[in-house]
């Protein structure tokens, strides 16, 4: 899991040249009963459509779980539930996973779905991906089949990750023949087919008329792109698009307040909106200076004027959807007096380098005013995202501050990552991982929830906000996902009124 | 010869005045602090000591205007300075040398720069040396340098046929000599009516780089980023679009009526024109 995932919301950067981006396109609603059409409006659009070999959270968003499938998949809860596998049986000692296959499933270019498929994506994962998250399958040793629906899949170590990694891009099932041309051309088992792609504008998927399972309900999906928040919202109120995915300006919610025409769920993500400090650069190697930032900032303040107080307010590196979650806001609390206590009289002048990204942008801001406060000069940076960025404070750890969103599930590892840009060193947080993944249910709950107290105790970072997952839709959408836990954006469960 | 009154050039210069008390009072006094963050105070209502009221977080609207008006000016005078400072003397060389290989390669030179948008320069500049001010500054100066070279040529070529400049080359005045005693002191109204207008477009492209977020860096407070701050609050709360848009307005306006007056005024052939009136 060292892989940083980003929310490529460049809203507000591009303004100039997307204002004419929202009206037209969109598909008119209102079909013949029996075929319903939806379109959604996106932030970031995929930079080709294979997920194997191109980073980019927007592929899978798009294609996971509504073109590909998985052997499992991940609930709305968090729980993992059967899809390509009607079944699956773990073996006493956790190291060896029978899964039992569904029958009758094909893929989209009309090979059956079988035993061999599976192993083929398993070892394709080894050979051909191309992406750092692919160490997340180390753990599997071999995968062999016993008859044509069922499959073994043995671990080197008892893994307590490996069922949640396969609900991921990681587990997507590719067939034999249908790897060809993988960046515009996917072949899935899943409930929708590509129609076609707009580069720049859009993508059309189509239901798969041979889908084995229940067909969904919107037989037809437009994914409309947008590189700015407020053309993807003006495109709603003139009906070009019928869903906003993700809300990236939450003050223009109340555009959307009328309740005749809008609704709007808000749920949680796994996005972290953290407070980097560099551990290993004076004056943050400094545990004291990193315990006075942390007391220095009122997170309650500075979510309600920076994202409009949507979103929850987190202590450590683990989102309330996670099983060994703590509520760990209490730890540093909003506190100046102790602060300067800790920073023993001490001013600093510091640069806080943050991608240029509108929830980094308003977050600095308030940041920087609050550590004012306390003594510590923070000079705003705002650097071109993502490769600027990505070059500077996270490739060269060439920063005191940063504010970036990691959203990728189950992330707190990247702490245990000497290298990773955070520069936290700490062998204990390591050991605590390790024996996590690899004891039982039970104390890997238990070693989680102590590894999470000890990030928020040694104050390796502060953790500013949770992004929330806010999704406004036209009257009598249903079936929108109230949490963004997934990689995916399910569009299975869609309907219109 | 009575000297009249030219409206647009008083209201050009009572604008720009006003722009230029606020940028001043400034330094001394604001309201309230410009950058300091107030959750309380969030989106609060013009009146009780916030004239203009407070934008989403919590910063007098006022206050940040005055202090914008600074970066304004700031960009403005920089700007224009790279500008003048460069155009100005290849323009001169051009005007003296006008058949020379030196005269042609200055101006296709410039043809080229001109050509290219100051936003993208800017934009360019941003994402190699990082966005700033100061690189937002030199990028607009550096893009407006045709424009004075222009002018500059197009001043002198009708200066050195002046029977001043006949009587000083048959003296044996040496070019540079020229330039400064005769050349540059004809030319220069017109190039302070250029630097005018060149001004006010340096403030739109100032505000247009912070709008996209390449130009001055948060908090540092600016017209064109408090335009952009107020983007998602349009329909919420639309007067904090407002008052940054009627500053870059009046603002470019002033600089504007300022640079059209000061022609009629500093330009002989207007000016008899005017007198025979």
């Amino acid at each position: 899991m060292r892989r940083i995932g980003i929310w490529i919301a460049v809203g507000g950067l591009l303004l100039g040249t997307t204002a004419c981006g929202g009206g037209g396109g969109g598909e008119p609603a209102g079909q013949a009963a029996g075929s319903q059409t939806l379109s959604v409006g996106f932030v970031a659009e995929p930079a080709n459509l294979d997920f194997t070999s191109t980073e980019g959270a927007a592929i899978p968003q798009a294609l996971l779980v509504n073109v590909y499938e998985g052997l499992v998949k991940l609930g709305q809860d968090g729980s993992i539930q059967p899809l390509l596998a009607e079944r699956w049986e773990v073996s006493p000692d956790r190291k060896t996973y029978t899964f039992s296959l569904r029958k009758g499933v094909t893929f989209s270019n009309g090979a059956p779905f079988t035993a061999d498929d599976v192993i083929f994506s398993f070892d394709r994962v080894k050979s051909d991906w191309k992406l750092k998250i692919k160490s997340q399958l180390d753990s599997v040793d071999r995968v062999e089949k016993d008859d044509e629906s069922t499959v073994v899949v043995t671990l080197k170590q008892p893994s307590n990750g490996f069922l949640y990694t396969l609900t991921t891009r990681l587990g997507a099932m590719f067939s034999r023949t249908g790897v060809d041309d993988l960046a515009n051309k996917p072949v899935g088992t899943g409930p929708y087919t590509l129609a076609s792609w707009k580069r720049g504008d859009s993508i059309q998927l189509n239901g798969n008329d041979a889908y084995w399972g229940a067909k969904p309900k919107v037989t037809a999906v437009t994914l409309k792109y947008f590189k700015d928040a407020t053309a993807m919202n003006n495109a709603l109120l003139t009906g070009g698009i019928d869903v906003i995915s993700s809300v990236q300006a939450p003050e223009s919610l109340r555009q959307f307040a009328d309740p005749g025409r809008f609704e709007t769920v808000e749920g949680t993500t796994n996005g972290e909106v953290v407070l980097s400090m560099n551990n290993d650069r004076a004056p943050f190697n400094d545990k004291k200076v990193r315990q006075a930032v942390r007391h220095a900032i009122d997170h309650k303040a500075l979510l309600d004027t920076a994202w409009a107080g949507r979103g929850g307010l987190i202590g450590s590196m683990v989102p309330p959807t996670d099983p060994w979650y703590e509520d760990r806001t209490g730890d540093y609390p909003y506190d100046v007096a102790k602060a300067k206590e800790l920073l023993g009289g001490k001013t600093y002048d510091v640069k806080m380098r943050i991608p240029n990204l509108p929830y980094a942008v308003a977050s600095a801001q308030v940041v920087k005013s609050q550590l004012a406060q306390v003594g510590i000069n923070a000079e705003i940076e705002p650097l071109e995202f993502p490769a600027r960025w990505l070059d500077l404070v996270f490739t060269k750890a060439d920063y005191h501050l940063s504010i970036i969103n990691h959203v990728e599930p189950h992330d707190m590892s990247i702490f245990a990552d000497k290298s990773y840009y955070f520069r936290y060193d700490n062998p204990e947080f390591g050991k605590l991982l390790t024996s996590a993944d690899q004891g039982s249910e039970q104390q890997r709950i238990d070693d989680l929830k102590k590894a999470a107290r000890m990030l928020s105790d040694d104050a390796a970072a502060d953790w500013l906000f949770l992004f929330p997952n806010l999704i406004v839709a036209k009257k009598g959408v249903t079936g929108l996902p109230k949490n963004g836990i997934a990689e995916a954006f399910d569009f299975t469960a869609l309907a219109k009124q | 010869m009575r000297l009249r009154v030219n409206a647009g050039l008083v209201a050009g210069a009572v604008l720009v005045g006003l722009v230029v008390l606020a940028a001043l009072v400034s330094f001394v006094w604001t309201p309230h602090d410009p950058t300091l963050v107030d959750a309380a105070g969030k989106l609060r209502d013009p009146g009780d000591g916030y004239l203009l009221g407070a934008d989403k977080f919590g910063r007098d609207t006022l206050s940040q205007l005055m202090v914008g008006a600074r970066t304004t000016l700031y960009v403005g005078i920089v700007a224009v300075g790279i500008a003048a400072l460069l155009g100005t003397p290849l323009g001169v060389i051009a005007g003296m040398t006008p058949y020379g290989w030196l005269s042609e390669l200055v101006m296709r030179v410039n043809d080229l720069v001109f050509a290219f948008p100051a936003l993208l320069l800017a934009v360019m500049l941003g994402a190699v040396y990082g966005a700033g001010t100061l690189t937002a500054m030199i990028a607009i100066g550096v893009a407006t340098v045709p424009a004075f070279a222009r002018v500059a040529r197009a001043a002198t070529l009708q200066v050195m046929v002046t029977d001043y400049i006949l009587a000083a080359r048959a003296a044996g005045r040496r070019g540079t000599a020229i330039a400064f005693r005769h050349v540059l002191p004809n030319i220069g109204s017109m190039l302070i009516v250029q630097a005018s207008v060149s001004f006010a477009i340096a403030i739109l492209a100032e505000a247009a780089l912070s709008f996209l977020g390449f130009g001055t860096r948060p908090p540092t407070p600016s017209w064109g980023r408090m335009l952009q701050e107020s983007q998602e609050l349009l329909f919420s709360t639309p007067r904090l679009a407002l008052w940054p848009g009627l500053a870059i307005a009046l603002a470019v306006l002033g600089f504007n009526l300022l640079g059209d007056g000061l022609r009629d005024h500093l330009d002989p052939k207007l000016r008899r024109i005017r007198a025979e009136r």
